[in-house]
């Protein structure tokens, strides 16, 4: 069978990838049991309907009504549509449903050919025999409500926090929508966990490490009754809250350091880590997230000389993607999507949406916000050499490009017919969209105006100067040494020696004409600025012939350095041909030609007249990222900077974080609410379409956006709501809850604390810190793969691509940098061999025991025995107080560690059976888990 | 790995139904449940999540996935073309074949840049090695290839696989079946990982040996990273990643250790009682303890015979490294393992990748697989595991008749070849062709899925019930079995 034109317009190339919703899962779960299916006993809702569901209602539907007919209902299957009913009851034959679905032309065959999967011979089968048996369905089956009235598409409200009877438990609002659900479902809250509990949970949730024992015992001291939202505030305002919730945004927003095929930059973007630092800052001033997303999108519109804020674009220079524009556009497309909106509009980009009221072309509408944008790093003040310091940012590049709609999402087969402009969909729309070219200042554009780039590349070549005058230095010395010898057989030596000073004559020289080249290029820029900035005429003739007689001085300046470069290539060449071997002789020889050569041409070439517009290479205060779209050898076109911008990117970001936006603060709140309390409110926290299941706490969701909007968008304030509440503070024991466990066995209704796997970096910071050893220095470039083992950073900083992530946090479920809304909670024997062997567990149990073991007992009278010291453990490395029984399984666990006597083991700590037990406890479950 | 997690669906924490697969069998028979789960076969053609028992009487239960990293020459292996001898030199266009470049023909290719990888190469470059007929089969086999050749009566040949990338994301497409423009999609290893789990509790189940610097380094994708392929090294001291303590550490002194762990993990569970993520972690660790002590006498060969060894080629520097991870292979398919990848030929896109000096390069790298695979197919037979044991060899895609360069062979998607070998197949067959320059896969044309649906077919296991709500596969994805080679 040839089937090798079905792959390339497959239907969904693209994953669309639709997350299950629980009631899938409670269905799965059905549906795992033996299953009869016969006459008579075929279950419409549960057997029949979720078919049509998935073939045949995307287009007959609420969603849309193709020759007028919904499939949704039995009802409005037997009404039918223009060609009349679709279905026969009792007679499948006379069905054309049936017919449809069953028919091999493909002219005729439902769903069509790319608009969906035929239905299976077993469904179909199926279908019949329910038709046969007279299509049974219930009386009161509802067809699909309008996609424009689901919930997530409508304004938000305010909602008013419920009345509750009983306020005693009562915090915060918060906990006063959760306790109408448990009212109405006769759950009843778990208590508040014990004090020790809440403070690590607290330490770990809101700065990503565990308390210190100085912080335990301050707080155990602590009487106040406030104590619990003093510690909240504390930690807001401690800079490290900013690392532990960038992390989270980070994988939210696909952090991501570059990767590529060895040194080859194919993904992201070289010191990309300007935007982590960014993210860090911006959470601890607590920027509004509305701003935070306005520059993420539109820094380069909106503040387009703000380096500082320049460096939030670096959310979309991580899109770069060396060789494919459409693989690059369709990932912003479907990641500002799912990440700010909650929309799937990637399962848009062949065909229109199948549950959400998306046309294929608002998928490219997206796209077309983003058609003009590229990438380019810019220039930082000190460091004129963008390899190796520089902020990736936007920029638009292509301001005219046109965004085509592809046919079926097949990039060869754009529809050139109309051009797709940039939009919004319009069930998302409240006002329309105003997009307006942004002028950008001289300095944006043009980015060697600013002040820092001349002065910074003057810097650099004059730096040069100093070590190459001390090398010739030596290389004279050397000679001279040489030459009082006055040896017959160092005559070689001293021909070498003066090959050797000749060049370093020569690279000295190469280094003054390059200065002079840049002071004469410097000149000439500020010229042509001059030229260009002034509005009186009268002296335009002669800033236009300084710019001349600049530009002349600058090309001639250049000219002297291909010079000075020539003779320096030729002295090189000179000296290897003295030094070389026999066997070399022959390349040599060629290479010394070769030299000769370019001297003559850069010789001819500074005697030729200057061309009319002859270029000479500005001092760079940006580069572009040059792209491989059209070869993979070869670097595209340059893609040259713009005095204007589209503006398109302000609108969009205008747009998403306008208040009336249905969207975006609900999103936001169920990614707080996810990170605080372990599930979100609504499950599929990328897709708030009409596939994800309808929350149960939807007025609380808008309670919490309304909260985020009008606290001025402050995350920190939601943080605070949401860790104040009562509800946040419930313990994670399910003992005595039996019959609520028996209700909601999953915790959907919040009446208790669900347990968190913690996250990898949490897990390695942790152990660092109770260590002692965690080095806490902020920012800067990401720790490079080889250096992190003997790195005591924060797991943050560790270098983070796809291509390379640390082995030990890869362990315990680290971001995938393509896509991350939520991390994996796995539980595998990876990470036991991950804690139990590692030499960071190894070390730092011993680092633990021993600092443990240094700290005296307040008020101690004797050395401490083995009892204090498990409690001590017990306290710092898990955080809660150890049982009896705990002590005594310690106690024997330490009787057998020291009964043979150990030899080898833990050299260097003054007790293996302490370190051996903090080891255990590094490896107990409580450890990686938030209680 | 008896704790099956969950891929991720709505909810990326332990799911319910890992509570209600796992937490129900009690706290200490998490691990004995699942294995006795796996004793009988599925009952039900609705979808479940996967239960780590075939969906229907399995014909093999271990896989040795053989990859040749950068693309192997169909024509120089498997697949003789005399009439690339017979036209050197001419281009496509004056050979009675020029319809081969018919566009349309050429239209399932799908680039990530159009540019050179795309190119037609149209002087027909001639066969850079000789090819006899072997076996009762009499199926051609390339000179370069004499061990393999010598068991070319256990192969399966299939000479008509295409695919549509023409540059090495091909790699991934060959494992996961997808373009890399659409995304990361599990592999055929996740796959199987996740539907049917080990044989062994003291082994993971699926293992990765040599190089994949090129393609993505994981497998588990949406199925989630617990099915990932665990990388293994030939190294008795240091087989896997954390595999032992990597600081002095008496044995004695951690088996006191885990056994305390468990103790306080066990206490821990009176006051957080039905937390599955106690009774998972406990038996994590069990695992653990046990994958540790295993994994390290099976890449240990003191007791294989001198002549055993010899026969993989472990006595020859040319072929040591490769042999090694044969051998191991073998010894881990003894022990249940169920699907062992190894990926030959590192450096650049792969060992194998022929832009120039084909000669050489292949010359260099047949001689670092051959005697091996020669080596394990007999060894595998002789102990009987061929039959419950399938082989594959296999490559991102074949290369062009044509010349690039002056002798080399580019990329080539239209036309390539895959042997597979055992595990209920039938023995000594060629099914599929090639035209008569290797240019186009003519007769019974298969998609590179259409190998993982055969592999999936001979170990009971049905694609589309493995499945996950809201992941929709296409069609393509699942492949179909190759019937015509199945015994």
């Amino acid at each position: 069978m040839n089937r090798s034109t079905t792959l390339p317009s497959a239907p969904c190339a693209q994953p669309c990838r639709h997350p299950a919703s629980p009631l899938w899962v409670v269905l799965a779960i059905a549906m795992s049991l033996p299953l009869s299916i016969g006459h008579g006993d075929i279950d419409y809702p549960k057997d029949i309907k979720p078919l049509f569901r998935i073939h045949c209602t995307p287009c007959h539907g609420a969603l849309k009504q193709k020759s007028g007919l919904r499939l949704d209902t039995v009802a409005l299957m037997i009404k039918g549509g223009k060609s009349g009913p679709a279905l026969q009851r009792g007679d499948a034959g006379k069905s054309p449903l049936i017919a449809r679905i069953t028919t091999s032309d493909l002219n005729e065959r439902m769903p069509p050919e790319h608009e969906g999967e035929p239905f299976s011979e077993t469904e179909i089968r199926r279908v019949r025999e329910w038709i046969q048996a007279g299509a049974p369905a219930p009386t009161d089956e509802q067809p699909e409500a309008d996609p424009s009235e689901h919930w997530a598409f409508r304004p938000r409200t305010r909602p008013s926090p419920p009345m509750i009877r009983n306020p005693a438990w009562l915090l915060n609002p918060i906990d006063a929508f959760i306790t109408r659900e448990h009212q109405s479902h006769s759950l009843t809250h778990q208590p508040e966990a014990p004090r020790a509990i809440l403070l690590r949970r607290l330490h770990l949730d809101l700065v990503g490490l565990p308390p210190t024992a100085a912080e335990t015992a301050a707080a155990e001291r602590d009487r106040s009754p406030d104590w619990y939202e003093r510690t909240v505030d504390r930690l807001l305002e401690d800079p490290r809250h900013g690392e532990r919730w960038a992390r989270h945004w980070m994988d939210i927003w696909r952090y991501s350091d570059w990767w590529g095929l060895g040194d080859q930059l194919r993904n992201s973007q070289k010191h990309i880590w300007h935007w982590r630092d960014w993210i860090v800052e911006s959470l601890n001033a607590d920027l509004p997230y509305d701003e935070m997303i306005r520059q993420m999108l539109a820094a380069d519109e909106l503040y387009p000389n703000d380096l500082g804020k320049l460096r939030a674009s670096g959310y979309l220079a991580r899109n770069f993607f060396l060789f494919n524009r459409n693989q690059w556009l369709e990932e912003t497309v479907e990641h500002v999507s799912k990440g700010f909106l909650g929309l799937t509009l990637n399962c848009a980009k062949c065909h229109d949406h199948k549950y959400d009221p998306f046309s294929q072309e608002d998928f490219y509408r997206m796209r077309a916000f983003f058609e003009p944008y590229h990438v380019r790093v810019e220039g930082l003040p000190g460091e004129p050499d963008l390899a190796r310091d520089g902020i990736p940012r936007a920029y638009d590049g292509w301001p005219d490009n046109p965004t085509y709609r592809f046919v079926r999402g097949q990039e060869n087969n754009p529809d050139k017919s109309s051009p797709v402009a940039p939009g919004i969909p319009s069930v998302l729309s409240f006002s329309p969209l105003t997009i307006q070219a942004v002028t950008l200042p001289d300095e944006a554009w043009e980015p060697e105006r600013r002040p820092w780039v001349l002065v910074g590349h003057r810097a650099a070549a004059q730096s040069k100067i100093a070590p190459r005058a001390a090398a010739l230095q030596n290389a004279r010395a050397k000679l001279l040494g040489l030459q009082k010898l006055d040896a017959p057989t160092a005559t070689n030596a001293i021909a070498e020696a003066q090959g050797e000073l000749r060049l370093a004559e020569l690279t000295l020289a190469l280094a003054e004409t390059e200065f002079t080249s840049v002071e004469r290029r410097s000149e000439s820029m500020r010229a042509a600025w001059a030229r260009k900035g002034n509005r009186n005429p009268e002296i335009t003739p002669s800033l236009a012939q300084a710019e001349t007689n600049g530009s002349h001085a600058a090309i001639r300046a250049e000219r002297d350095v291909a010079l000075a470069k020539a003779r320096h290539g030729l002295a090189a060449a000179e000296l290897k041909r003295l030094q070389a071997t026999a066997d070399k002789k022959e390349s040599v020889e060629k290479d010394f030609k070769k030299a000769q050569e370019a001297l003559e041409k850069a010789q001819e070439k500074l005697a030729t007249p200057f061309g009319p517009d002859e270029p000479y290479v500005r001092l760079p205060g940006a580069l572009w990222t040059p792209t491989r779209f059209l070869d993979s050898t070869k670097d595209d076109p340059t893609v040259v900077f713009q005095p204007k911008s589209t503006g398109r990117r302000k609108a969009l970001a205008e747009w998403i974080t306008d208040a009336r936006n249905p969207l975006t603060a609900r999103v936001a709140v169920n990614h707080l609410w996810n990170r605080h309390l372990g599930s979100p409110l609504v499950a599929t926290v990328f897709d708030f379409g009409r596939k994800s299941p309808p929350p149960i706490h939807r007025e609380l969701i808008d309670w919490l956006a309304s909260e985020l909007i009008d606290s001025g968008w402050s995350l920190k304030h939601l943080h605070r709501l949401i860790v104040n509440s009562a509800t946040y503070r419930m313990n994670s024991s399910v003992a005595g809850a039996e019959l609520n466990l028996a209700k909601d066995p999953d915790n959907l209704r919040w009446w208790r604390r669900s347990p968190i796997r913690l996250e990898a970096q949490v897990v390695r910071d942790s152990m660092l810190s109770l260590a002692g050893i965690l080095d806490l220095t902020r920012g800067g470039p990401s720790v490079a793969s080889a250096d992190q083992a003997a790195s005591t950073r924060r797991s943050l900083y560790f270098y983070h691509s796809n291509n390379d992530r640390n082995l030990f946090l890869t362990t315990f479920d680290e971001a995938n940098v393509k896509e991350c809304y939520r991390r994996e909670q796995t539980i595998v024997p990876q990470q036991a061999l991950a804690l139990s062997n590692s030499r960071l567990a190894l070390d730092a149990a011993a680092q633990i025991a021993s600092r443990l073991s240094q700290r005296d007992l307040p008020g101690a009278r004797r050395p401490m025995d083995d009892t204090d010291f498990i409690h001590r453990a017990f306290e710092a490395v898990l955080g809660f107080t150890a049982s009896n029984a705990e002590i005594a399984q310690c106690q024997l666990a330490m009787e057998a560690w020291r009964k043979p006597p150990e030899i080898s083991d833990s050299a260097g700590t003054e007790d293996p059976a302490r370190a051996h037990l903090i080891w255990a406890l590094i490896n107990h479950n409580d450890f990686v888990t938030l209680r | 790995m008896t704790n099956r997690i969950q891929p991720s669906l709505s909810d990326g924490c332990l799911s319910r139904r890992t509570f209600l697969a796992d937490v129900g069998m009690g706290f200490t028979g998490l691990a004995l449940g699942a294995m006795l789960q796996r004793n009988g076969l599925a009952s039900t053609d609705a979808w479940s999540p996967p239960t780590g028992q075939p969906h229907r009487t399995p014909k093999a239960k271990n896989v040795i996935w053989l990859f040749m990293n950068g693309g192997i020459s169909h024509m120089e292996s498997f697949d003789p073309k005399p009439m690339l001898t017979k036209y050197a030199g001419k281009t496509i266009a004056e050979t009675p074949f020029a319809d081969v470049q018919n566009p349309k023909k050429l239209a399932l290719e799908r680039l990530v840049v159009p540019d050179a990888n795309g190119n037609q190469r149209n002087t027909l470059f001639p066969l850079q090695v000789g090819f006899k007929r072997h076996g009762k089969s009499g199926i051609e086999v390339s000179d370069w290839f004499p061990h393999v050749a010598r068991n070319v009566d256990r192969l399966a040949v299939v000479r008509s696989l295409w695919t549509t990338d023409s540059n090495h994301g091909a790699q991934t497409q060959f494992h996961s079946g997808r373009h890399q423009n659409d995304g990361d999609f599990p592999t055929l290893g996740a796959w199987v990982h996740y539907g049917l789990g080990s044989l062994n509790e003291n082994l993971p189940q699926f293992i990765s040996m040599g190089t994949r610097e090129y393609w993505n380094k994981r497998d588990g994708h949406y199925l989630g990273p617990a099915h990932d392929a665990v990388p293994l090294r030939i190294d008795p001291s240091n087989p896997l990643d954390f595999g032992r303590a990597e600081r002095p550490f008496s044995s004695d002194a951690q088996r006191i250790g885990m056994d305390l762990i468990q103790r306080l993990n066990g206490l821990r569970g009176v006051e957080y009682p039905h937390d599955p993520a106690i009774a998972a972690r406990v038996a994590s660790y069990e695992l653990a303890f046990r994958m540790q002590q295993s994994v390290p006498g099976v890449v240990d060969f003191s007791k294989e015979s001198e002549e055993t060894k010899a026969l993989y080629g472990l006595d020859q520097p040319h072929c040591r490294d490769f042999g090694m991870q044969l051998l191991a292979a073998r010894r881990f398919v003894e022990r249940g393992v169920r699907f062992i990848q190894i990926q030959h030929g590192g450096g650049g896109a792969g060992a194998w990748d022929a832009h120039g000096g084909l000669k050489k390069n292949h010359t260099t790298n047949a001689l670092a697989v051959d005697q091996p695979i020669g080596g394990l197919l007999e060894d595998l037979d002789r102990r009987g595991l061929l039959d419950e044991t399938l082989v594959i060899f296999a490559t991102e895609f074949g290369r062009t008749p044509g010349t690039q360069g002056s002798d080399g062979r580019d990329h080539h998607i239209f036309g390539f070849t895959v042997w597979m070998a055992g595990g209920g197949l039938k023995r000594g067959v060629v099914h599929g062709a090639t035209d008569e320059i290797g240019f186009h896969a003519t007769e019974n044309r298969h998609y590179v899925t259409d190998i993982h649906a055969t592999i999936l077919h001979q170990l009971g296991l049905d694609s589309r019930k493995l499945e996950i709500p809201g992941r929709k596969r296409l069609e393509i994805d699942h492949g179909k079995p190759i019937l015509e080679i199945i015994a």
